[in-house]
């Protein structure tokens, strides 16, 4: 029976976080917590090969507060979670986190395939999943939106900027998936109540064999953009409009909108 | 999961519902709370006030734990008319006694807080769950349907709120009326705790409540209200669904002009606009109240129409939670016997009777169609301010007697008309 994991992060609510002031600066006081949204299409990838194939299914998350989100996430198919919560994975780059994910996927032992979400909803970096490749000696399958179990490993479908690369692979794989591979479920009751009868197990750093977490990148501020809008108008002074038009067109062109 | 089954299964996490399940996983029942919203008190509304002592006598000394925002110390009620106000302004230290004191909330958190003390006492809360149909056998109601899940219980409890739908579904209640019902909307407007406080005249962790009537539903029936929280204001107004429309305003409409009102606008100066909501107001008092109880089922809160509109006061959440409480002891009494039938669950009505709620309500009975007098909208406050504008504008010209000014306005009214309305009205009150 095959063994998969998927990865999540639990990340702010973007719509919960406030521009505030001049410097807009960011306000996180009233701030929920969810399950990254392309994590969620992982989720899903695996609960699905799990229903068809019937496979052995499990999450894996780290961080400093994500003891909030097992309920969720186990609701949401994986039959039970392993994961690290340790203050000090608060500010964890992408370095870190790959490497305790790796950690905690190695001490569950024998994953045949890793799902990942191709970014997370907050710092995008799109890192992960091929850094876990990298640590756990996998093959790195990204941009993913068709997934299937063949025999001894995976088929999946990539989705390119020009095409549609379909790849094989023998051996375990870290796969990241797109957003359009699923539609993420929307737990039901019977699903929200078995969740509650799931097992969550919880490592610390040194089970993984890390004894410290250090972190080579500081993040020094984080501030909102704003985009400035040019308020040009065309037709002010009511110009007959073949007039307005042409110039429209040259301000397209001049912005390099129109080629 | 085929063969789970619980005891009791409660439709709606809000006030009631929360405080049904806490009790009832307290008495070791087997309790599921099904709540619609992505967590409790996500969808749910009020004006802002709860007043304590209901919820002090089930969890006393709550206000220290319970994420309240000011303990009201103030109460106004003004008139407005277009361009003047008229206010009765009552601050005393008797509104803060224990057991008689008022909190403003923000549903949100005190929800949340609510629901999570359920879940301590052993309740299971699923959220994001919503409940399309009850499982009725031979008439009675033996569960609920949600989705592709079916989940059986011996009683339910409905706490779904004002619109209850699986009420009617139960056959305890007919669709609303328009009469029965007002449409609310509130902003709340965040501003720094030090600026409510002085603007307000108030002390930290003090509250003010305001009510408003008159020109800010353009003379029809309703109102507004004002509650100050720890760094926002509550600002609402609430209109009769039947009198929506006649007017030709539509209600963001009288909204942004109350907001624009001179009396109202200095209140809310400088504020941020943080959330805007509306939500449906059971206003039929005791004349909506449907049946409260069935084979299996029980109805509680806004979906039994317990909500009291006394016109200088409006209360709901503490009808809800002494509703929730009578609801539990009638299933705990139920589950002794094993007899979940409408007799044995009809307990639950007579605690109902014998408590406040049912007393407030039939002392309030005649007041929503004595509040349907239009006269009350339009005319008093306009008669108020018509009186005190000969008192207090000077312009030169000759005073006349008070007396005789007063009566000339009186008589706009009607003298006959007056006098019918306050006797009615003292009689009710």
């Amino acid at each position: 029976m095959k063994k998969i994991v998927a990865c999540y992060k639990w990340v702010v609510d973007e719509a919960d976080i406030r521009v505030e002031g001049k410097e807009r600066s960011l306000s996180f006081d009233r701030v929920k917590y969810k399950i990254s949204e392309y994590d969620r299409n992982a989720i899903e990838a695996g609960a699905l090969l799990n229903e068809e194939k019937g496979c052995q299914f499990l999450a894996v998350t780290c961080g400093a507060n994500v003891e909030t989100s097992l309920k969720d996430v186990l609701s949401r198919g994986p039959e039970s979670i392993a994961y690290v919560n340790d203050g000090a994975l608060g500010e964890a780059d992408s370095l870190v986190t790959s490497k305790v994910l790796a950690g905690i996927i190695k001490k569950v032992g024998e994953i045949d395939l890793v799902i990942c979400g191709e970014g997370s909803s907050d710092g995008y970096s799109q890192q992960v999943g091929p850094r876990l490749a990298a640590l756990l000696g996998y093959a790195s399958v990204t941009f993913v939106n068709k997934l299937e179990l063949t025999e001894d490993g995976i088929r999946a479908e990539r989705k390119l900027e020009d095409g549609v690369e379909v790849v094989e692979v023998t051996g375990p794989a870290v796969v990241t998936v797109l957003p359009d591979i699923n539609k993420p479920r929307i737990p039901s009751l019977k699903q929200i109540l078995a969740a509650k009868k799931k097992t969550a197990e919880k490592l610390g750093l040194d089970a993984i064999g890390l004894d410290s977490v250090v972190l080579k990148e500081k993040t020094l501020s984080i501030s909102g953009t704003v985009m400035e809008r040019k308020n040009i108008q065309i037709n002010s002074g009511g110009m007959p409009v073949e007039e307005a038009a042409q110039k429209l067109i040259q301000q397209l062109k001049a912005d390099g909108s129109l080629a | 999961m085929s063969g789970e089954r619980f005891d009791c299964i409660i439709v709606g996490a809000g006030p009631s519902g929360s405080i049904a399940g806490y009790l009832l996983a307290q008495a070791g029942l087997e309790v599921l709370i099904i709540e619609r919203g992505s967590f409790a008190g996500s969808k749910n509304m009020t004006g802002g006030r709860l007043y304590s002592h209901s919820l002090e006598k089930i969890i006393p000394g709550f206000s220290k734990e319970a994420p309240v925002e000011r303990k009201v110390v103030k109460e106004t009620v003004t008139m407005l008319t277009g361009d003047s106000a008229l206010s009765l302004d009552f601050q005393s230290e008797l509104l803060g006694e224990e057991k008689k004191d008022s909190y403003t909330v923000l549903r949100a958190d005190f929800d949340q807080w609510l629901a999570a003390k359920a879940e301590e006492a052993g309740a299971i809360l699923a959220s994001g769950v919503r409940v399309d149909d009850l499982i009725i056998r031979d008439g009675r109601v033996t569960g609920v349907i949600a989705g592709e899940d079916e989940m059986e219980a011996d009683v339910v409890i409905l706490a779904d709120g004002v619109n209850s739908l699986l009420a009617q579904k139960a056959g305890l209640k007919a669709e609303l009326k328009s009469d029965q019902v007002a449409v609310g909307v509130k902003e709340v407007i965040e501003l720094p705790a030090n600026v409510i406080e002085d603007r307000f005249n108030l002390n930290p962790g003090e509250g003010a409540a305001r009510l408003f009537v008159g020109d800010c539903t353009k003379g029809k029936i309703g109102g507004g209200f004002l509650y100050t929280n720890k760094n926002s204001i509550s600002l609402g107004l609430v209109f009769t669904l039947s009198d929506l429309g006649t007017e030709g305003l539509s209600v963001p409409q009288m909204f942004e002009e109350f907001k624009q009102h001179p009396a109202v606008k200095p209140l809310i100066k400088g504020g941020k606009l943080v959330e805007y909501s509306g939500h449906l107001v059971p206003e039929g008092g005791l004349n909506m109240l449907p049946k409260l109880y069935g084979d299996g089922v029980l109805v509680v809160g806004d979906g039994a129409g317990l909500v009291i509109n006394a016109g200088y006061t409006v209360r709901g959440m503490d009808l809800a939670i002494a509703s929730g409480e009578a609801a539990a002891q009638a299933v705990i009494a139920a589950k002794e016997k094993g007899d979940y039938t409408a007799p044995s669950l009809a307990h639950y009505k007579r605690l109902l009777d014998n408590s406040f709620v049912m007393r407030d309500l039939t002392k309030y009975q005649d007041f929503p169609p004595f509040m349907e007098n239009h006269r009350i909208f339009n005319q008093y406050p306009q008669l108020a301010v018509d009186i005190f504008k000969d008192l207090y504008v000077i312009d030169g010209s000759p005073l006349k007697p008070l007396k005789k000014t007063a009566l000339s306005h009186m008589k706009k009214v009607g003298i006959v008309n007056l006098l019918k309305d306050a006797w009615k009205g003292g009689k009710i009150l």
